[in-house]
């Protein structure tokens, strides 16, 4: 049977009983790229950790490839916001990296010889194969993005989740980053991003949605005026269609 | 010289090296989570909570001649009690773990001063305060020595075992969460392994100083260190050197010994520190001077 790769129905879910976000309908699809907007506050967050089944949603329905969060979500590579784990931490790069398959390790002590070819393919992947040896502490914002995407694609997953992936980053390295996930669509892998940041979403992106408590979504990647009366309560001119957007 | 060579086939002096170095393995090991995963207040908790075990076991011991209940036990006992509450998920998460560490810490003390003031003293002498709140390193006999490097022997193989899990679960929590980890279960291990810790090296330095020695040696090791068992490995060795430098000082001058070896392990981290800054320093000048000469040529 087809089934999407995400879709949810009717979702509300939030902290302690209080919905942050209510009656949330969304897919995403086959070699998506879909780019989710809204404001600081508006739920997005609370959106990714539903799916990913960190929250347990209040009412309506999740399904990652027809099954829930708990067992779908081990399809989905995720990449945290910086500042979401402790980036001073005494860790090498290649260690990171081979986190992302602590679900094939499962019980055994350590990473056997295929796992660790996998690690090496995904930071050659996300070009960072030089840095393998290095703290992480001592990389700049945009290797350890890298360092984190390669994390979050090396047990091959077929939807990668963002969360604010170009937060702080300067052009050159929103632009890096976005060369990954393009190489990464490109190839089959369903894209999600959340950002509040409009100016920093690439041409890549396919679909757009916008969330403030609820979400619209449109099936192009423009930002309708709807989406901006829902989540940032005015028009200013900097909003632009993604059409119209650089990210230089 | 041969006054040292005559102290040193003395077996309390043996005893006293050799406990020391012990507790300094087991202190390297969990003392590099302690300081990777910020938990110096959870520890200080627990270390504090065992005065109220220790109390209990010397009042039970002189009013119900219970002799079996050690105090040993009781410090075991109180220290297991506040790592289980610290890792239940939803105290912490409704009360604060500060606000929860705050609450074990001075209970504990508390529990003690009271049980001790109720003791016996004909019945029991039980140790002084000085020494159960900073160490007497000179009580540890054989039999303590053998239970500390089975303890120590135990946990660093279940540390071994789980060392890529531990690694993930005081890295990123959340990862370690996606990834089919159980963090309560884990979480609540690494609680127990510090717990036990604490209880092991408590004749060492005593409550006060546990601390010490469970976080210095690791923060001195995290300066130079760039993995996790990197910086295990390095905060053994720092340790051991400065903690058996310190007993030497101790004994030379006629110093308490927690004391001495608290003050010896945190000179040497804050020398480790200056050395450190001023490296960097000197690294960045001679990084900017090297592309100034570039751009000249």
């Amino acid at each position: 049977m087809w089934t999407l790769p995400i879709e949810i129905r009717n979702l509300t879910s939030g902290y302690d009983g209080a919905p942050a976000i209510e009656n949330v309908n969304l897919e995403l699809r086959e070699h998506d790229f879909l780019a989710v907007i809204g404001p600081n506050g508006g739920g997005k967050s609370t959106l990714f950790k539903t799916v990913l089944g960190l929250i347990k949603p209040i009412s309506g329905s999740i399904t990652i490839f027809g099954e829930p969060p708990s067992t779908g979500a081990r399809n989905i590579g995720y990449v945290p916001q910086n500042g979401m784990f402790d980036s001073a931490y005494p860790i090498r790069v290649e260690e990171v990296v081979l986190s992302g398959l602590r679900a094939y390790k499962g019980f055994r002590p350590n990473y056997d010889r295929e796992e660790k070819d996998m690690a090496e393919k995904a930071m050659e992947y996300a070009e960072i194969h030089d840095l393998r040896k290095r703290r992480i502490s001592d990389l700049s914002g945009g290797q350890l993005q890298r360092v984190l995407l390669a994390r979050a694609l090396a047990p091959l997953p077929s939807i990668l989740m963002l969360d604010e992936p170009t937060a702080n980053l300067d052009p050159s390295m929103k632009n890096c980053t976005y060369d990954i996930l393009r190489k990464a669509n490109s190839e089959g892998v369903a894209v999600m991003i959340i950002t509040h940041d409009i100016g920093s979403i690439s041409h890549d992106v396919k679909r757009v949605a916008c969330m403030n408590r609820r979400l619209i979504s449109n099936d192009s990647p423009e930002i309708t005026q709807e989406m901006v009366n829902l989540g940032f309560h005015c028009a200013p001119e900097f909003l632009h269609t993604l059409g119209g957007c650089s990210d230089e | 010289m041969s006054d040292w060579i005559s102290m040193l086939s003395m077996p309390l002096i043996q005893n006293m090296f050799i406990a020391t170095t012990v507790a300094c393995v087991l202190c390297g090991v969990i003392g590099t989570y302690v300081v990777v995963k910020q938990m110096v207040s959870v520890t200080g908790g627990i270390a504090h909570t065992m005065f109220g075990g220790i109390g209990l076991a010397y009042y039970l011991e002189s009013v119900l001649l219970v002799s079996w209940f050690t105090p040993m036990d009781g410090a075991l006992l109180f220290a297991v009690i506040s790592a289980l509450v610290l890792s239940i998920p939803t105290i912490s998460r409704r009360l604060g773990q500060d606000s929860v560490i705050g609450v074990l810490w001075a209970a504990g003390m508390a529990i003690g001063v009271i049980f001790m003031n109720l003791v016996d003293y004909s019945v029991v002498t039980p140790r002084s305060y000085e020494s159960i709140l900073f160490g007497d390193v000179l009580l540890v006999g054989q039999t303590d020595i053998l239970l500390m490097v089975t303890v120590t022997v135990a946990i660093s193989a279940i540390v071994l075992w789980f060392y890529r899990d531990l690694q993930l679960l005081t890295f990123d929590e959340t990862h370690a969460k996606l990834t089919g980890i159980n963090v309560n279960l884990m979480k609540t291990l690494l609680y127990l392994m510090v717990a036990i810790t604490c209880v092991m090296i408590t004749n060492i330095v005593g409550i006060v100083l546990i601390i010490a020695l469970m976080t210095i040696p690791a923060a001195m090791a995290n300066l130079f260190s760039s993995s996790l068992g990197e910086m295990m490995l390095s905060s053994i060795v720092l340790s051991i050197v400065f903690s058996l430098l310190g007993l030497i000082l101790a004994i030379n001058f006629d110093l308490p010994p927690g004391g001495t070896v608290t003050i010896t392990i945190t000179v040497a981290f804050l020398i480790a520190f200056v050395a450190k800054n001023l490296s960097e320093r000197h690294g960045k000048r001679t990084c900017t001077a090297t592309k100034k000469i570039e751009k000249i040529r």
